[in-house]
Formats: structure tokens, sequence, C-alpha cells
């Protein structure tokens, strides 16, 4: 289930420049239609109706995909390489590299994470790149603490001692013995994360923390804000149901991976 | 590095090498850490100066309970894990180890600076733990290991293929279609075919899990295999096709083995001598037969009588009483002694026993509010009234109490609230020869002297 809507809406962010035809010199900013403002959804040219500055909804859900699958995998990809190289670092050679730094992690971890990335991306300025930047600052933290622990855990396997006793490199041993065995949380977390990551990113962008304008979910829940209370519901209910599916796909087939993995983890 | 191989196996050195290994006051201590601060408040000694011999081509079989230290000590000779202190040499010939033997015995302070020198040069070229480079790396050549468990100790992400062929990558000894020619006769050597080749461990019963254990092993040539416990998992049936297959390598390939286990019907089977640990340290040694035949240590006794497949093990069992000491706190004198069924006055009595007897009724330690220890012979002992520290001396004295701690208690005075507790100070039993190469360390076969007239410590 969750994997089906996956597929459909990356399949569509992959797909967006052929699903509606970009007008505006940036395909990701929305298209303006000036004379047509606060269409209701099954106006001829914008099935999906209009917001208040003309933005055609369909455009901004189909380019909003493509947004959040931008965010979502540099976010990810950011933090799951600089989370497996500090935990690996603190899980593998131990002592007073381990301590110190999980003290930093535990500094990281000790402020809500999205009051942390709200800070970053405020003070780095209102942009797409700048909120990558600021939920990757506070998501690689998870990480580094995930990887350590399962390096810790794997390093005491029997199979580690006995690729010493053959001699072989601690390089190596990490390589081919620890880091192999230490990923399959990590898997899990990133999927769950993929989803995590696009719910802050629209939350940030809806306070304004993104471009003015920019065809993303988080940006058109906040354009269609203020006509909820005049009746001009479907802005924010579109772009907001793109957000749950989005989020509910990735926590399915999320937790499907953890049921699936987990007991082979253990391997026994 | 083929020239390394070369002396390996057919050069000089190895022609006059008559001990493969030969381990020497080896210790293991693991800290006890305690607290937030993680403040070290006492060492568990796994493994208390241990001394002994591994002859080219025999087996030699170390046995005791769990926790008795030898894998620990497995572990502190195959380099996995250093050696608090002591070490471990490797390939000494008989006089090497003689000169070794008599440089050791001198104490390090009065060790002339020419002895020092031939001692660190001796170091350099056989103990384990100050190899050079080459030195080590031809060490890791030749010492391998056979984990108890198969499984956790092949990675589950790894084809057959890959395990048994990565001591021979790392080396450099082949590659190619020669490297699976290589895997294919190793596995054919313990029993499986090239079927097997590309296969993960878990598609393998325990037998054959193990068997690709044994041909990792032995994939580099090595001298010297540490069998830790190589069958203790496995089924009966099982058990006896790996000791065969075991058996039959080391005939073929002339191995070295250290057989660690605590089935002496296993070790029995292998080995050629036999050492009984207890404790972290050695509570007997000798050839296989003589152990089998003539123990001389009560607590091999009590293992072979505790063992149902020795012949005459009709005999009434002997149970031993009570449960393995602390390590981090060894009894003193005699560390069987608590458990020993012909226990003397003379074996180690201390104030921790006087505690442990009184503390097994009913009563006999209600009340004790402090202990001022002096010595571990020699304690007062602080109760909250009178009364509660004259049931403590009545306790002692009952007829309850074993005969030889009672007759090893010089002085068992009440003053008020306060009990004075003394025993004749011991020093700790020495392993000494009870028969043509055979060691115990038992004072009723020695004739030791265990009343120290220097106190003991």
């Amino acid at each position: 289930m969750g994997l089906i809507i996956i597929v459909a809406l990356v399949g569509m962010a992959l797909l967006a420049p052929v699903l509606t035809v970009p007008n505006t010199p940036d395909p990701a900013q929305m298209p303006r239609d000036w004379g047509a403002l606060n269409e209701p959804p099954g106006t001829p040219g914008h099935p999906l109706g209009t917001t208040t500055s003309g933005g055609d909804v369909l455009y901004g859900l189909i380019w909003g995909a493509r947004t959040s699958l931008k965010l979502s995998v540099i976010v990810v990809s950011i933090t799951v390489i600089i989370g497996t190289i500090i935990g690996s670092l603190a899980g593998f050679l131990g002592g007073r590299i381990d301590t110190v730094l999980m003290r930093i992690v535990d500094v990281f971890l000790s402020i809500p994470e999205l009051i942390f990335a709200l800070a970053i991306a405020a003070v780095l300025g209102p942009s797409l790149r700048n909120i990558i930047l600021a939920i990757a600052a506070v998501f690689w933290v998870k990480y580094a603490r995930l990887i350590r622990g399962q390096i810790i855990h794997v390093k005491q396997n029997e199979y580690v001692d006995a690729a010493r006793v053959i001699g072989d490199s601690r390089l190596r041993i990490y390589l081919k013995d620890i880091l192999p065995n230490s990923m399959t949380p990590l898997v899990v977390q990133a999927t769950l994360d993929m989803g995590h990551v696009v719910l802050i990113g629209a939350t940030l962008s809806f306070i304004g923390l993104a471009e003015a304008g920019l065809a993303e979910w988080g940006v058109l829940v906040s354009e269609g804000q203020t006509g909820i209370s005049a009746g001009r519901w479907w802005v924010s209910l579109f772009a907001g149901g793109m957000i749950f599916l989005w989020s509910l796909a990735f926590n399915l087939v999320g937790d499907a991976m953890r049921d699936v993995l987990d007991p082979r983890m253990e391997g026994r | 590095m083929t020239a390394l191989g070369v002396t390996s196996t057919a050069g000089p050195s190895s022609q006059v090498a008559d001990y493969v290994i030969s381990v020497r006051g080896v210790r293991k201590h693991f800290p006890i850490k305690e607290g937030v601060l993680q403040r070290v408040t006492g060492h568990v000694r796994a493994v208390d100066d241990v001394s002994f011999d591994v002859p080219r081509g025999k087996t030699v079989g170390l046995v005791g309970e769990s926790g008795c230290g030898k894998s620990t000590l497995g572990r502190v000779i195959s380099g996995l894990t250093d050696a608090t202190e002591g070490g471990v040499y490797f390939r000494l010939s008989h006089a090497a180890k003689d000169r070794l033997d008599e440089l050791l015995a001198i104490p390090e302070a009065e060790r002339s600076a020419a002895e020092g020198r031939e001692l660190a040069e001796i170091d350099r070229a056989h103990r384990i733990d100050a190899l050079g480079k080459d030195r080590w790396r031809e060490y890791r050549r030749n010492c391998q290991v056979v984990f108890q468990d198969a499984f956790a100790s092949l990675n589950p992400r790894h084809l057959v293929k890959d395990i048994i062929g990565r001591p021979l990558r790392i080396h450099h000894e082949a590659s190619g279609t020669q490297l699976t020619e290589r895997i294919v006769d190793l596995l054919e050597s313990v029993g499986l075919g090239s079927q097997h080749l590309y296969r993960f461990p878990h598609q393998f019963s325990g037998g054959q899990r193990q068997r690709i254990s044994i041909a990792r092993a032995v994939a580099l040539d090595p001298e010297f295999i540490v069998l830790d416990e190589p069958t203790s998992a496995l089924d009966v049936s099982v058990q006896a096709q790996i000791l065969n297959l075991l058996h039959d390598l080391q005939e073929q390939r002339g191995l070295t083995y250290l057989f660690i286990s605590h089935d002496l019907n296993v070790v029995e089977h292998m080995s050629d001598r036999i050492i009984v640990m207890y404790l972290g340290q050695i509570a007997e040694t000798g050839p296989s037969e003589q152990i089998f035949a003539a123990a001389r240590h009560p607590y091999t006794e009590a293992l072979l009588e505790a063992n149902p497949a020795v012949e005459g093990g009709a005999r009434a069992v002997t149970r031993l009483k009570g449960s393995v000491p602390d390590p981090a706190r060894p009894p003193q004198g005699c560390r069987f002694h608590t458990r020993c069924p012909v226990v003397t006055s003379q074996c180690g009595w201390e104030v921790d026993d006087a505690v442990t007897e009184a503390e097994l009724r009913d009563s006999g330690l209600d009340g004790l509010s402090g202990v001022s220890r002096q010595s571990a012979f020699s304690a007062d002992l602080t109760f909250e009234t009178e009364a509660q520290a004259a049931a403590f001396v009545a306790q002692l004295q009952a007829q309850e109490t074993p005969e030889p701690l009672a007759a090893a208690l010089t002085e068992l005075r009440q003053t008020g609230t306060d009990v004075s507790v003394r025993f004749q100070p011991v020093v700790p039993v020495r392993l000494e020869r009870v028969g043509p190469d055979q060691l115990s360390a038992c004072l009723l076969h020695t004739g030791q002297q265990p009343a120290a007239e220097a106190v003991a410590r």
C-alpha cells in the first residue's frame, strides 16, 4: 500500500515536466494566471482550482512533489553520510574520540529538532537550499547515534575476532565486517525520515522560510490558509493531503521494512 | 614475503623451535569499574600467573569449569587480547626456553645489564607482543583460532568462498582461478566440496559451519591452532566427526593444538598433555594418561569423578560444595580450599571463610556493623550488640563448622561488641612436581610448607 503511494508520488515528481507545461523561466516557481484568482476546482484550465494569487493548484501539487523528492533525497543522503562517518569514528575508535563526539551529539539532541531547524533556517534566510541545510544540520545526530550503537554491538561479534586472527587490517575489518552488518536499522530510519523530512520542510516553508511562490506543498497550504474562512477550502486541503500522503507512505514502508529486516538482522 | 614463507616452514629457525608456544607468568586482569565516574574498584583476575609450554606437533588440552579463565588465556595466546603481565613466546628451542626460564627466575631488580639485554633480545625475537611487523605477520599466519560458535564466527553476509579465501587473499597467497582451486582443496580437506562455494553460512548445519571455520583456520597452513571449545555447541554425533577431522588434519599437516574445553572426555580423546585450570591458575598438569590414571589434585579428581563416561564412574560422586568463588577476590592459599573435599587446616583459611561460614547459618551475621581488616587472615568485626557478637562466636565454635576451619583459627576473641578473628597466614600454594612430568598445586601431594614465617603479602 505504502509502496504504491510512493511509486505514484515519485513517478509524479519525475514526470512533472511531462504532466504539466511550465510557463515560467524557473519551472519550480508557480505560474501565475492573474485572470483567474480564487477559482474553485473544476474551472476549465485549472482542474483543482487556483490560489489567491492565481497559482494553479494542480501544477503546485505536481511540482511540489518534485520539490519534496529533491528535499528528502538530498537531506537523507547528507545526513546518512555525515552520521555514518561520525558514528563510525565514535563507535569504532571509542575512547576519548567517542566521548567528545557523543557529547556534541547530546547537545544537538537536547534541542527540539523543529525549533532548531527553524532557528538555523531563519538565520540563513528564506530559500529551499537553506531549508535543506537546516534540516540536515539537525538530522545527522540521529544517524550518528544509531550507527555508533550498531558498530559497538557488531564489533563484539566473533567474526570480527576471526578476521583479526587471519591478520586483516582494522580498516578492512571495518569495511567488510562491521559496517555492512550495521546498516540495516539505518536503512529503516532513512526510509522513515524520507517522510519526516518533507513534513518538517513543509512546516518551515509554511511559515515563510522558502522562496515566495515556490511550488511546494507547505507554501501552498500557507497561500490557501487566508481563504479557508471565506470557504476556499481547496488549496490548503489538496496540498495538505499531499503532505499527509507522502509522510504516510514512507512511514508505512519504513515500518514494514523494520518488521522484515529486524529478525534477520540478529542473524539467528 | 616468500622468503618469510620459506623460513616459516623449512628454515633453520623452525628446526630448532621445539616449543611452538611457551606461556610465562601470564596474568590477565579486567578492571571492575563502578559509579558515575567509572572508578576502578577492583580487578577480575581471569588469568593469574600461568606458565606452560606447547611442544611442537602435540595437543595440549586446557580444561576447567566455565569462568576459570581458559578462554581468556586462549585469547591472550592468539593475540586477540593483551596480557596484563607476563608473555607468550613463539618458537623457542629447548636451549632458548631453558635460558629464558633462567633469566626470568632472576628478580627484575637483580638482573645485570647484560641479562636484561639478553632478555630483551629473546622478547624481540619470540615474545608475541614485542615482535616487529614482519615477525608479527608471521605469527599471525601461524597461529589460528577455531571458535566455539561457528555461526557467530562466520560473517553472515559473506559467501563460503569469500570466508575461506579471505586469509589467502590478505596474505597474497593466491588470486583468480588459483584462489578458487585452493578454496576447493580446502573445502574437500574438511569434507565439503565445490558445490558449497556460493552459499551463505546460514545455509549450513552446525557441524558443516564448524568445518568451514576449520578450513579457514588451516588455509594459511599454520603451525598452531587454538581450538576454543570447537565442539561444545554441537550434537554428540557431530562432535565425534569434528574431532576425527581435527585429528586427521593434525596428522596430515603436522599441526600443534591448544584444545580448550570443559569436557574431559573430549580432551582425553584429543590431548597428549592436559592442563587443569581453576580460578585463573593451573591446578594440575601432566601427560594425558597420567592425569586420567593418577590425578594428584583433588579438583582434578572431582572433575574426573563428576564425569560419567570415565571408567569406574560408578564411584560415588564427591559433589563439589558451593560455587566457584569470585575471581575478583580469589581465596588465599590454595584457591580450591573453599570447595575441596579433602581440605586441611593448612590450606589457606581466612576471614572471608569464617564470615561465609557464619552467613550460612541462621542469624550468624546479624548486626554486623563494621569490619576492620588488617590482612586477609586478620580482622576485627564489630556488631551492634554484645549478644550478636557472642552469637557469631558461638556459630564458629559450633559442631557444624568444618573441622579444618576451626583448627586453622588462631584467635577468636570477643571484647564487648567486637570480635577479633585471626588465622595463621599462609602463602599461595605453588605448582610442584608430583611425578615424572606431572605438576600439581596441592599441599597433600607436594609437601610444601604453607605457613609463612614472613607474612603472606
